[in-house]
């Protein structure tokens, strides 16, 4: 049982990573890397560890790429790039990081040694049991990443408020204010002179 | 599964009937209540005081034809509705109905729930936020600004109500110790969650109205601004789909509340699946009464509501619970 849904995740895992980047349509591309992450937490399940696989569709489905997919919806099909469009070192540079990678994971997988199962506790994976690692074990690590990920929310307020509006000195108020003013005694002229035009045109 | 795959199949076939037909029943209980809110009859002429309604609107529904619109993305199209569909039903399968029960007659025991995790309230929310993926997909594959903006609406307003849902609940979850809908309901035996959890309950009960998308938080589908929101271009069983989604949606919503702040499937005399119905019955009602008394609020309100009002109360009770818990 547990072989079968092991062959059936990866496969999708696999098939939807292939997605991601062979897509042309941005939409499509971040509904196959939702479907990645959530058979990568199927995978995290077989591994018994059933609260990051909750908290990986939470986090990553439920929040992350639903603003990737709202953002892309809203830009709109103008998005879609053509073939034409790439740039070459560009290629080459994401052939170097993918052979890196290849090449990271062969030595990992033939490098290692495949022992016996490992011998689980009953709560491993559990909610309890990470939440008392973290608390104890990795605080410092914990925190830190607390602290940078409130950085990073105050930096996007930032961001995303703009510039603070500036305060103005006196003179520039006042300035301000006769140009209003200005403003205003055009208007009332104009309508005068409008008012003036039509009833000239009725009678005539 | 905690009884084996062949009793768990059996099980989950039984809760997904039960559901759909306890959502059939609940259309013609809000049409009729509707109808008696607003001084009408409501449906009255198929079958008995017009209980066959569902019946005859399915049949209608199954006869409309299936069409694509121009320019739709066939594929997602077609997809959006069985996602919305299968999370709403797959969100329900957590739910508790009781213990352990006999069948009569045989000593053969079984647990009235499906399966009982460690983690079975986050389950249930990353179940629920994956069903708002066919709403968005279903805006978007239609290929029409109204049902775009219908799928935005739903998104922003996701996004801004789980955020004081989740922490709503954090304050049950504290107090009882656990994320297991089972170990919750039995932590209730004494007293139900609502009265110390009376803060938390009520930001639970009005984000859980605006997730369910029910009225007045129902603007992923305000008529007078984007017809019929993410299914404005849905027609037949594929709208029928949308909308039993976000009913079911609603019906676990109000299983969720029933199960983490009055106690479950627990009560006197009568067994639990029946006071389960009795307490999710409950909270339709009141659903539909709301949706009968209050108009639709603005969108900005809605956002007003969510961020400055909820998110510090929902805050504020998860400070003062922990603080109890930990100082008693």
């Amino acid at each position: 049982m547990d072989i079968v849904v092991f062959f059936i995740a990866s496969g999708l895992a696999i098939a939807s990573a292939v997605a991601v980047v062979a897509q042309k349509n941005p939409f499509v591309s971040a509904l196959a890397l939702l479907g990645n992450l959530v058979s990568l937490a199927v995978l995290l399940l077989l591994l018994s560890a059933q609260f990051v696989a909750a908290a990986q569709i939470i986090v990553y489905a439920g929040a992350i790429m639903v603003m990737f997919l709202f953002v892309i919806a809203y830009v709109g099909p103008r998005s879609e790039i053509g073939a034409g469009e790439r740039k070459p070192w560009q290629v080459w540079l994401a052939v170097l990081a993918s052979a890196l990678i290849a090449i990271e994971v062969i030595v990992v997988v033939f490098g290692a040694t495949f022992g016996d199962w490992a011998d689980l506790d009953g709560d491993y994976g559990t909610p309890a049991a990470i939440g008392k690692a973290l608390m104890t074990d990795y605080l410092l690590a914990f925190e830190v990443v607390s602290v940078i990920l409130f950085m990073a929310a105050v930096a996007g307020v930032v961001f995303g408020a703009g510039g603070r509006p500036r305060r103005l000195s006196d003179d520039e108020v006042q300035a301000k204010e006769a140009e209003s003013a200005e403003q205003r005694r055009r208007e009332a002229s104009r309508a005068v002179l409008d008012a003036t035009r039509d009833s000239m045109g009725e009678g005539a | 599964m905690v009884d084996g795959v062949l009793a768990t199949l059996i099980k989950s076939f039984v809760l997904v009937n039960i559901l759909m037909v306890f959502f059939a029943f609940m259309t013609w209980v809000e049409r009729k209540l509707i109808g008696r809110f607003q001084a009408r009859f409501g449906p009255n002429r198929v079958g008995p005081y017009g209980l066959l309604q569902p019946i005859a609107d399915l049949g209608k529904m199954l006869q409309k034809e299936n069409m694509i619109p121009a320019g739709a993305k066939p594929k997602l199209y077609l997809m959006a509705p069985w996602i919305a569909m299968a999370c709403a039903l797959g969100a329900f399968g957590l739910m508790p109905f009781g213990n352990v029960a006999t069948i009569p007659g045989t000593d053969y025991t079984f647990h009235l729930y499906i399966a009982d995790t460690s983690v079975s309230l986050l389950v249930v929310a990353a179940i629920g936020s994956l069903g708002f993926y066919g709403l968005m997909i279903g805006g978007w594959a239609s290929s029409s600004k109204y049902a775009l903006l219908g799928g935005m609406r739903a998104i922003a307003q996701l996004v801004s109500y789980e955020v004081a849902f989740t922490l709503a609940v954090i304050g049950v979850i504290i107090q009882a110790g656990s994320l297991s809908f089972v170990t919750i309901s039995n932590a209730q035996d004494n007293l139900w969650y609502v009265i110390p959890q009376i803060l938390g309950f009520l930001v639970f009960f009005v984000a859980a109205v605006a997730e369910s998308n029910r009225p007045p938080f129902d603007l992923t589908e305000a008529d007078g601004e984007v017809v019929a929101g993410y299914h404005t271009e849905y027609g037949g069983m594929r709208y029928a789909m949308f909308a039993a989604a976000e009913f079911v949606n609603a019906i676990t919503l109000s299983a969720l509340g029933a199960v983490l702040f009055f106690g479950g499937p627990s009560g006197p005399y009568l067994p639990g699946p029946i006071w389960m119905l009795i307490k999710i019955g409950g909270f339709l009602f009141v659903l539909i009464w709301i949706r009968a008394t209050l108009p639709r609020v603005r969108f900005d309100q809605l956002m007003k509501l969510g961020w400055k009002v909820l998110l510090p109360v929902a805050t504020l009770n998860l400070l003062l619970t922990a603080a109890i818990v930990v100082y008693r």
